[in-house]
């Protein structure tokens, strides 16, 4: 249930430098999300203030893609990319997914799809391929992402370092 | 306060009479024969050889275990011990008396054996394998006294698996006592649910069943607020994602309820709304009388917390409520559970149910109201009590005719048929044990 604007009027676009805070809003809920999944994923206190040079930095960057998913006047989910190069391999671009969030209630409508949908254009674009990160234990992305064709390509362990 | 420090009192008597008596009685069920044995000649019929016949006659046809064996009356009350009544999570020994009282219950409101089988173990996944390893022995499952969320996973999966009757009673019989409590109070109130506000106080086991019952009564899901312990469950709250992981069910109700918009806590849950539904933490002074003084005119006001209602019932009716109910038996309208675990397994074991759907507890709910209904509604009789045991009759027949019409029964009968059935094996259970207690087999309470 959407309020009473309908699905339809949810439009994508790229992030304006206006829509920073918003979008903050929904990263920090998505960092929080990942505490769940390992202790070493403990947002820290001052997430916020850093955060917000983060996304101003990456909607201004050449370098990053933000897509933001509007509803009204309410930003109600985000998609930040990282165009990273390949030095050693072909193909040489990499359109990273580092952060995805669509708001609860907007989830099962296929919004997360359609913010990957329009990185996988600009990708194409690029003559690229796409990653994504996300926390090992967290099973609702491993099925999500399976389900869109993403398959694991790159593990990444961790442990803290000899004292 | 002089009379909370007397009952008090009471229930410290109470408490130490049961432990002298669990002792001296060693528990409160045991096994009898239903069989006559004259001589030693009757065990070559009921034991080896004869017995080989009825064997294996199921082994070709595994429902003729409900012909020729006990299984057809048989449940098992199956617990983790990790959420006892209100003693949290005290193991599946300690567990075991609060099973057997069940069992008693169930035999004699019901007329159900039903025996106790406390587990070992915690996790969900063990507790639907172990519900599905013992379902030859039995024609049910009543799960008990497991903490939420596992509860919800553990019912959803053996609901789906299971091809006997699974209930979890702090889910679905609160939830069906309340249905039947809420439709004569909202027949005294001159009110339609599809047009009601409901405010749920608490977001447990039985709320969560409570609201399922109430969608499919006709209730608007964005006519339904809910409150947990952190305030209003609504689509932005911060904590909604991590719901999404550990209680998947709270989450929906999150997404899917508060078509206002509201945020707060009880207070505002309250403001406006005709009724509230509280199964939340004993009281008293969980909800003000203020607050009820804010909900609409004539309100109805069911505080079911215990031992201590989360408001008491004077409070709310000062307030302005027209009709309240609380979970205890010294205030009218208990809204218990024992109204109806006994009737749904009675009807759903008598058509041998493949299952018990929230249609056959709205079909409980419903009897269980009329019976009120035709005796009279007031503002405090919206609801029969146990003494009034014909209802278990009535009750266990809309269950069983309700399975035959979803087509969950393994056989039909017609819903007097079913009522002679409930009433035959309701009033046999009670008379065994008056015969047994004249006969001194059940020794008089000592001193």
């Amino acid at each position: 249930m959407i309020g009473k604007l309908s699905k339809q009027e949810v439009i994508l676009r790229r992030a304006k430098e206006s829509d920073a805070e918003k979008i903050l809003d929904l990263l920090l809920r998505l960092k929080r999300l990942n505490e769940e999944f390992d202790p070493l994923y403990k947002v820290a206190e001052d997430a916020s203030t850093v955060g917000i040079k983060y996304v101003r930095d990456a909607i201004n960057s050449d370098d990053c893609l933000v897509v933001v998913a509007q509803h009204g006047t309410k930003i109600v989910g985000v998609i930040k990319v990282d165009f990273r190069k390949r030095i050693f391999y072909e193909p040489r671009s990499d359109a990273h997914i580092v952060d995805l969030y669509v708001m609860p209630e907007y989830r099962r409508n296929k919004y997360g799809q359609k913010l990957i949908d329009y990185v996988m254009k600009e990708a194409k674009d690029h003559g690229g391929i796409v990653t994504v990160e996300f926390p090992s234990a967290n099973k609702i992305s491993t099925d999500f992402y399976e389900k869109l064709g993403f398959r694991p390509i790159l593990n990444t362990y961790v442990r803290h370092p000899v004292e | 306060m002089s009379s909370v420090s007397q009952e008090e009192a009471e229930t410290k008597k109470t408490s130490e009479l049961s432990l002298r008596l669990h002792e001296y009685y060693k528990g409160k069920i045991e096994v009898e024969l239903k069989c006559p044995v004259s001589s030693f000649q009757d065990f070559s019929v009921w034991y080896t050889p004869g017995v080989a016949k009825p064997s294996l006659a199921i082994a070709d046809d595994a429902d003729l275990s409900y012909e020729y064996t006990n299984r057809g009356n048989l449940i098992a009350i199956l617990s983790d011990g990790s959420r006892v009544l209100g003693l949290g999570k005290v193991g599946p020994y300690a567990a075991l008396p609060v099973m057997e009282g069940k069992s008693l219950l169930y035999k004699y409101l019901g007329g159900v054996d039903a025996y106790p089988i406390v587990v070992g173990t915690e996790t969900a996944e063990e507790l639907v394998r172990t519900a599905l390893y013992l379902s030859p022995s039995f024609g049910g499952i009543n799960l008990e006294d497991i903490e939420a969320p596992k509860c919800f996973s553990v019912l959803e999966q053996l609901r789906k698996d299971s091809t006997i009757p699974v209930w979890h009673d702090d889910q679905q019989g609160t939830a069906t006592v309340t249905i039947a409590a809420l439709k004569n109070a909202l027949n005294l109130t001159s009110r339609k649910l599809k047009e009601s506000k409901v405010a749920l106080v608490g977001a447990g086991a039985a709320s969560v069943a409570t609201a399922r019952l109430l969608f499919l009564s006709g209730l608007p899901k964005e006519s339904l607020i809910v409150c947990d312990s952190h305030g209003i469950l609504h689509p932005e709250r911060e904590d909604l994602d991590k719901l999404q992981l550990r209680n998947p069910w709270k989450y929906s109700l999150a997404i899917e309820t508060n078509g206002e918009r509201k945020k707060g806590g009880i207070k505002e849950a309250l403001e406006g709304a005709d009724i509230c539904i509280s199964a939340a933490a004993p009281g008293p002074g969980v909800i003000k009388p203020d607050w009820v003084s804010k909900m609409s005119k004539m309100s109805i006001v069911f505080a079911l917390a215990n031992p201590v209602p989360e408001i008491w019932p004077r409070e709310a009716k000062n307030a302005g409520a027209a009709t309240v109910a609380t979970g205890r038996s010294d205030f009218p309208n208990q809204v218990n559970n024992s109204l109806v675990f006994p009737a749904v397994f009675r009807g759903a074991l008598d058509v041998r149910a493949r299952s018990i759907t929230d249609e056959m507890c709205l079909a409980a709910a419903d009897s269980l109201a009329s019976y009120a209904e035709v005796r009279g509604l007031t503002d405090t009789h919206i609801l029969p009590t146990m003494d009034e045991w014909e209802l278990y009759t009535y009750e266990a027949a809309a269950v069983g005719t309700k399975a035959i019409a979803q087509n969950l029964a393994r056989r039909t009968k017609s819903e007097s048929e079913l009522r002679d059935m409930a009433y035959r094996k309701i009033s046999s259970a009670r008379n065994k044990v008056k015969v047994l207690m004249k006969e001194g087999l059940i020794p008089n309470v000592p001193g």
